[in-house]
């Protein structure tokens, strides 16, 4: 008789997962397989791990609609104690961000707040758990700042804008950021602006376009790290000795921090897709525990290193390592 | 009655006629546009996908689809790249091609043995080749900064990019295939009718098989230039491939139905296309107008062309 009971709790164990995690949270990536996402599940797992909790991750194909009606889905299964999400749409996902909340069930966004304002961390939906985030124009004006300090000795300085895609809210708002910044400086001249999609061959393809109609390239003001290093071929094609302009890059992947170390590049707006992820969950963990909460965590202070990487930060923490590979 | 030969000319050169408007356009709007450099640019740039399209033309033509090329492509990508990093740069450019034969060998055998069409047929392989290309990337970027692979993407032979030599010898291999070898003819006789080729003794699966096979070599070849070109695999590369290389095809008048086509007019459906994103880049225009306007090229190119199918009937 013992022994059936020891078999059907060890079944039960094994149907169940591990026994003594305290609960089972959904990440909601806006694709799995990407590498920024992969890194965020990666810093969702590690943290899950620490505090005794399991993870599940979702793939929202980067499709608004596919990742609403996983949410939904996830919720109506009743299998999960909290939920992490990085939206696709930060607006249209609130319809599912809101069922979750009126279940009373702990829900935090990374990357992205969720709702119109993509400049607040403050909840824009209330009883949002945690917004863990980097707010695209700060750290846009941090970049053309940058490109400023470079020409401030040069006239004209000719500067080239490589934007992820217009069609993104968040792309626009960082252009209408360098563009106010940069045209605040009379010595200052954006020759041209071109769209990479975050793709090294449709950075390459633009940026070698935008060459055939301009010369004298002083400075490349880019809001990624893949179009650029797209760019760089480009330049370097072109006849540029790249170690002489002023490039800018965006993301702090392993590509940017390499080409940082080895002289290539100046500068990268750094994104810590692990440490945001572990800050999520971490926030997750303390609203399942009863414990306080962040409610808006700005990503530009809460990373290892300053958010705007130069060679000189990086000489300053050797040891530091880019979160994410692209 | 004069207006006939005129009417034929735009029905079969619609899209010749489409790129000398657009070049003229260009030209008046930019200086920069008719420069030698910038027309090598648009050559190098397009290259792959033209490569891409002059194969598929052969697919269309023997009456298939295939669109799992796009996903053959990133197989390709991620294959060298990796291969040039762990075993030798030149061994990763070879066998991109040669993967890319096997997978499009897999999908006419796939095709012909189980009776399927090949629009569905693709559907299933293009996921299939996707994954695998996700799997051996692990979803990340491979950089490949070496000289030893990025020549052939980067390289020029006679001052002219090495990937245009390579399209120029594809294609006209591709013509001479289609227009003067018996192979050639058994695919248009497949293309046009089925059933009369095999009552004719053609074997067609073989012919259809073959199509597929060099479509995939095509996109293999294709993803090691462009891999090269980048330095960089990567398992995104090539999505959407498939359709910009049937919306060529089509675009350069091969019908859809199968039986007619050429190659020349695939690879001029590319640039012309290709201009007009050269052209928004080159005059800094606002990209929002993008679609639009190639929506209204591609609508003016098959007002040419039906302008002279209807006076016909």
């Amino acid at each position: 008789m013992s022994r059936t009971i020891v078999v059907a709790m060890l079944m039960s164990i094994a149907l169940s997962g591990n026994a003594f995690a305290k609960g089972k949270i959904a990440y909601f990536a806006a694709a799995s397989q990407n590498g920024f996402n992969q890194a965020t599940y990666e810093g969702v797992q590690e943290m899950a791990a620490a505090r005794g909790y399991e993870t599940e991750v979702f793939d929202g194909q980067f499709d608004a609609a596919v990742q609403f009606a996983q949410v939904e889905d996830v919720l109506a299964s009743g299998n999960f104690a909290g939920y992490i999400i990085a939206p696709n749409d930060n607006v249209g996902i609130a319809g599912a961000v809101e069922q979750v909340i009126a279940a009373g069930q702990p829900i935090a966004t990374v990357l992205f707040p969720i709702g119109p304002e993509m400049n607040s961390l403050e909840p824009q939906v209330p009883g949002i758990t945690a917004t863990v985030a980097s707010p695209p124009v700060p750290g846009a004006t941090l970049q053309a700042e940058a490109v400023v300090e470079f020409c401030v000795d040069k006239n004209p300085c000719n500067v080239i804008i490589l934007i992820g895609a217009k069609i993104f809210p968040f792309d626009n708002l960082r252009l209408e950021t360098y563009q106010t910044v940069l045209a605040q400086h009379d010595n200052i001249k954006v020759l041209a602006v071109g769209e990479g999609y975050y793709s090294p061959e449709t950075g390459l393809n633009a940026m070698t376009d935008m060459l055939q109609a301009n010369s004298d390239v002083h400075a490349v003001l880019s809001n990624a790290d893949q179009q650029m290093a797209g760019a760089e071929i480009a330049l370097e094609a072109a006849g540029y000795n790249v170690s002489d302009l002023y490039i800018m890059g965006g993301g702090a992947a392993d590509i940017a921090i390499e080409a940082l170390r080895e002289g290539r590049w100046d500068a990268t707006l750094a994104y810590f897709p692990k440490t945001m992820g572990a800050l999520a969950m971490e926030q997750i963990a303390n609203a399942i525990e009863g414990k306080p909460v962040r409610n808006a965590i700005n990503m530009d202070f809460e990373g290892p290193v300053q958010a705007l990487i130069t060679k000189e930060v990086l000489n300053a923490n050797p040891d530091f390592e880019a979160e994410w590979q692209q | 009655m004069t207006y006939v030969p005129v009417l034929r000319f735009c029905q079969t050169y619609a899209v010749l006629i489409m790129i000398v408007l657009l070049v003229i356009a260009l030209t008046l709007l930019s200086d920069s546009f008719l420069t030698v450099p910038n027309l090598l640019n648009i050559l190098n740039q397009n290259a792959p996908l033209a490569i891409m399209a002059a194969a598929m033309t052969l697919v269309i033509i023997a009456g298939g689809f295939d669109l799992s090329v796009g996903s053959i492509f990133a197989v390709g990508a991620v294959c060298s790249a990796w291969l040039a990093l762990n075993v030798n740069p030149y061994f990763g450019l070879l066998m991109a091609p040669v993967v890319g034969l096997l997978l499009g060998l897999m999908n006419g055998i796939v095709i012909t043995a189980l009776n399927v069409h090949s629009f569905l047929a693709t559907i299933a392989t293009s996921l299939i080749f996707k994954g695998a290309a996700i799997v051996i990337s692990d979803g990340r970027l491979i950089p490949v900064r070496m000289d030893a692979f990025t020549w052939i993407g980067r390289g020029k032979l006679g001052g002219v990019f090495l990937s245009i030599w390579v399209l120029l010898v594809f294609a006209l291999i591709l013509t001479f295939v289609l227009t003067r070898t018996s192979f050639g003819r058994k695919v248009l006789a497949v293309g046009g009718n089925a059933d009369a080729a095999i009552l004719s003794g053609i074997r067609a699966n073989r012919v259809r098989i073959a199509t597929f096979a060099i479509a995939g070599l095509a996109a293999g070849l294709a993803s090691a230039i462009a891999t090269s070109r980048i330095s960089m695999g990567q398992a995104s590369a090539g999505t959407g491939f498939e359709l910009q290389a049937i919306a060529a095809v089509i675009l350069g008048g091969t019908s859809i139905f199968g039986g007619v086509g050429a190659v020349w007019r695939s690879v001029a459906g590319v640039f012309l296309l290709a201009l007009i994103n050269n052209g928004f880049n080159i005059l800094n225009a606002d990209p929002f107008y993008r679609d639009l306007t190639t929506g209204l090229v591609i609508l003016a190119a098959i007002g040419i062309s039906s302008a002279g199918k209807k006076r016909d009937h």
